[in-house]
């Protein structure tokens, strides 16, 4: 049960309980007087009929009971003279309770309260001289429903009282566990990265504190994620920047290098070797260069695809072909179209087939198909992968062999991957060491 | 050859690498480093061929392409940076023919200057084409609208000669960057599209509604209903 509706229906709990008590303990004492009151003014009533009764019994039952009624007798009168019952009308010897008369077969004054037919009696009865008993009964009916009445009345009030609790009790609650509901908002909002959330100080109660201690946490949360941030961007910015600085000084050392290449021939023995390894380390850079360049990037989130409907096996072996590695690779090809970006698509294979020729010996098999999605594997029969390099494998700058520097900038997996992840696919790897390694890129 | 080529790059090492490898691939070469000096170079001309870096101290790169394509059809490569390709849709709708981006090898921007070239000087040995209200002739490089000349780039023009010698066809994007642009793999398909906006610009009666120059949707373009 919410927190809410549990202290509502305590607080009803409460107040229902205190107003049933009071309301209770008020009903019987009023009861109480109102039931003595009755008895006493029924003991004094039948003490003036006991005491007037011996004038006219002498003259017959019947002049006393006419006598009561002359007096306007608000009670029923029943009487034994001599063994012999009289009563008024509706009343006879057999509504007299037995214990009353025991008592006043005693000879003295006693009282108890019956029911006769459906109606509330008070019963006083005393004896007069020693061959008379008389009783009367004195209606308290009307006690009875101002009992009733008040009953109602005060079964009512608790009720009232109980709802009007519920309603309290409700606003209260609410009043009380705002300030929670909107820190569990402001919290939910933080999570979803909205980190300018504050909570609202109000009061000097132990909620203001509590929301100034959230917002000091916000802000801290807010001000550390900024600076994490701000570095962040910093360091890819950093790395475009030098990639973008290199560039212009590459693009002359490039066309310096192509222009030595042309008259590597004419050039003496000396100077000839140099001039060779100098264009090979200028090509070297520069698919660093352009694989730094590439990789911030998607960095930067500034890669966009340029969709079109590409046949991948067609894709595939014209990339192969482009490259010149055709005697090495078989190609087993199904019709596979697709929308997708060709160009990244191209680099992607271009990357798996070239590690493949670069590292997997000779036979180089590459299948394009559909199971589930599109997915182009290259398989090599080559040394395999350790198990342990798999999973870093398209990490940057990654290399399985350390001492291997090999051709490759060690960023090309890695680009790999974020193109693929761009088109929507990913890039799978299995290896096993002495069997061969396959890349299965899939869409 | 001997063609005179306007060679545009502000950096002095790339400006100078750039025309040793230009002349020693045929052409003429004058080269400056300065985008104000280069308008007023293209003017005093003539030139066959201007190369445009696109960032130029003074005038930037788009801006002088921006003046170039206002006073001729000249064509235009753009030098560019892979990081700025959005500069280069621009000053590819600014008319520009091709680019290439940098770091690049000479080879590669000799070819794309030759292709580019070959566009604007190897007409066709074919009769001039009547179609659609367009009067095409491939050996004065004209196109007639009606009454009206209309001025394309070689490119532009050599699009529209392809696309309507064989009306009715579609052509991928592929088959016109190898007949158009001489990319036999995988050139940039924006070159394509970008073209074709400019094309359907000045040939169309709204551009926006074209009923010469039709999109097949995700396959490629044709000239006239399908």
């Amino acid at each position: 049960m919410p927190l809410r509706r549990r202290l509502t229906v305590v607080f009803m709990l409460a107040v229902g309980v205190s107003a049933a008590a009071l309301a209770l303990g008020s009903y019987f004492v009023v009861r109480h007087n109102l039931m003595s009151d009755s008895v006493a003014s029924g003991e004094r009533q039948a003490r003036r009929n006991l005491a007037i009764a011996p004038t006219y019994l002498d003259q017959g039952t019947e002049q006393l009971l006419a006598a009561y009624a002359r007096g306007g007798a608000a009670f029923l009168t029943v009487g034994i003279r001599r063994g012999r019952p009289f009563s008024s009308r509706f009343m006879g010897i057999r509504q007299v309770p037995a214990g009353l008369r025991r008592i006043v077969a005693h000879g003295e004054l006693g009282y108890e309260r019956a029911d006769v037919a459906g109606i509330h009696y008070l019963v006083v009865g005393g004896p007069v001289g020693g061959d008379t008993e008389l009783y009367f009964f004195f209606s308290e009916q009307a006690l009875r429903h101002d009992l009733a009445l008040l009953r109602n009345i005060l079964a009512g009030g608790v009720g009232i009282l109980v709802l009007l609790a519920g309603f309290a009790g409700a606003l209260l609650a609410r009043q009380t566990l705002r300030p929670v509901g909107r820190a569990s908002d402001a919290a939910r909002s933080l999570a979803e990265g909205l980190l300018e959330t504050r909570l609202p100080i109000e009061g000097r109660d132990e909620f203001g504190s509590w929301a100034q201690s959230f917002n000091e946490m916000a802000a801290a949360l807010e001000t550390k994620i900024a600076d994490l941030s701000a570095a962040q961007a910093r360091e890819r910015r950093f790395t475009a920047d030098v990639a973008h600085e290199l560039r212009t000084p590459l693009t002359a050392l490039v066309g310096e290098a192509s222009l030595l290449a042309d008259h590597l021939d004419s050039m003496p023995p000396e100077s000839r070797r140099p001039a060779e390894l100098l264009v090979a380390d200028v090509g070297r850079l520069r698919r660093l260069v352009e694989d730094l360049m590439e990789i911030s990037r998607f960095d930067a989130g500034q890669e966009s695809i340029h969709a079109e409907s590409v046949e991948l096996g067609a894709l595939t072996a014209a990339t192969v072909r482009a490259r010149g590695w055709e005697e090495r690779v078989r190609i087993e090809a199904g019709e596979v179209e697709l929308t997708s970006d060709p160009r990244r698509l191209e680099r992607i294979v271009a990357n798996l087939v070239g590690n493949a020729a670069e590292h997997g010996g000779k036979e180089i098999a590459v299948r394009v198909g559909r199971d589930g999605g599109p997915f182009v594997e290259v398989a090599d029969r080559g040394p395999g992968i350790p198990r342990e390099h798999l999973p870093h494998l398209f990490e940057r700058f990654y290399k399985a062999d350390a001492a291997r520097s090999g051709g490759g900038t060690g960023l090309g997996l890695a680009i790999a991957q974020e193109n693929a992840r761009l088109l929507g696919g990913r890039i799978e790897v299995w290896s096993e060491p002495g069997e061969g390694t396959r890349f299965t890129l899939r869409l | 050859m001997d063609e005179h080529v306007l060679l545009v790059e502000d950096d002095p090492s790339i400006l100078e690498v750039a025309s040793l490898g230009l002349e020693q691939a045929g052409f003429r070469v004058t080269a400056t480093g300065d985008g104000r000096d280069a308008l007023l170079r293209f003017r005093q001309g003539p030139f066959d061929l201007v190369v445009l870096d696109v960032m130029l101290p003074s005038l930037d790169g788009l801006e002088v392409c921006r003046e170039i394509r206002r006073e001729s059809q000249m064509p235009i490569v753009m030098l560019s940076a892979r990081s700025e390709l959005h500069d280069v849709v621009v000053g590819l709708e600014l008319g520009a023919d091709d680019y290439v981006t940098k770091p690049f090898e000479l080879p590669e921007l000799v070819a794309r200057i030759k292709a580019v070239l070959r566009r604007s000087t190897a007409g066709p040995l074919e009769g001039a084409i009547s179609i659609a209200g367009l009067e095409i002739d491939p050996a004065g490089f004209s196109v007639r609208k009606g009454e009206e000349d209309v001025a394309l780039t070689a490119t532009e023009f050599r699009l529209l000669l392809e696309l309507a010698r064989r009306p009715k066809q579609v052509f991928t994007r592929e088959l016109l960057l190898e007949l158009v642009w001489n990319y036999d793999y995988l050139g940039d398909s924006r070159l394509v599209d970008v073209a074709v906006q400019r094309l359907r610009g000045k040939i169309e009666d709204d551009p926006a509604q074209p009923t010469l120059i039709h999109t097949v949707r995700g396959v490629g373009y044709r000239f006239g209903q399908g």
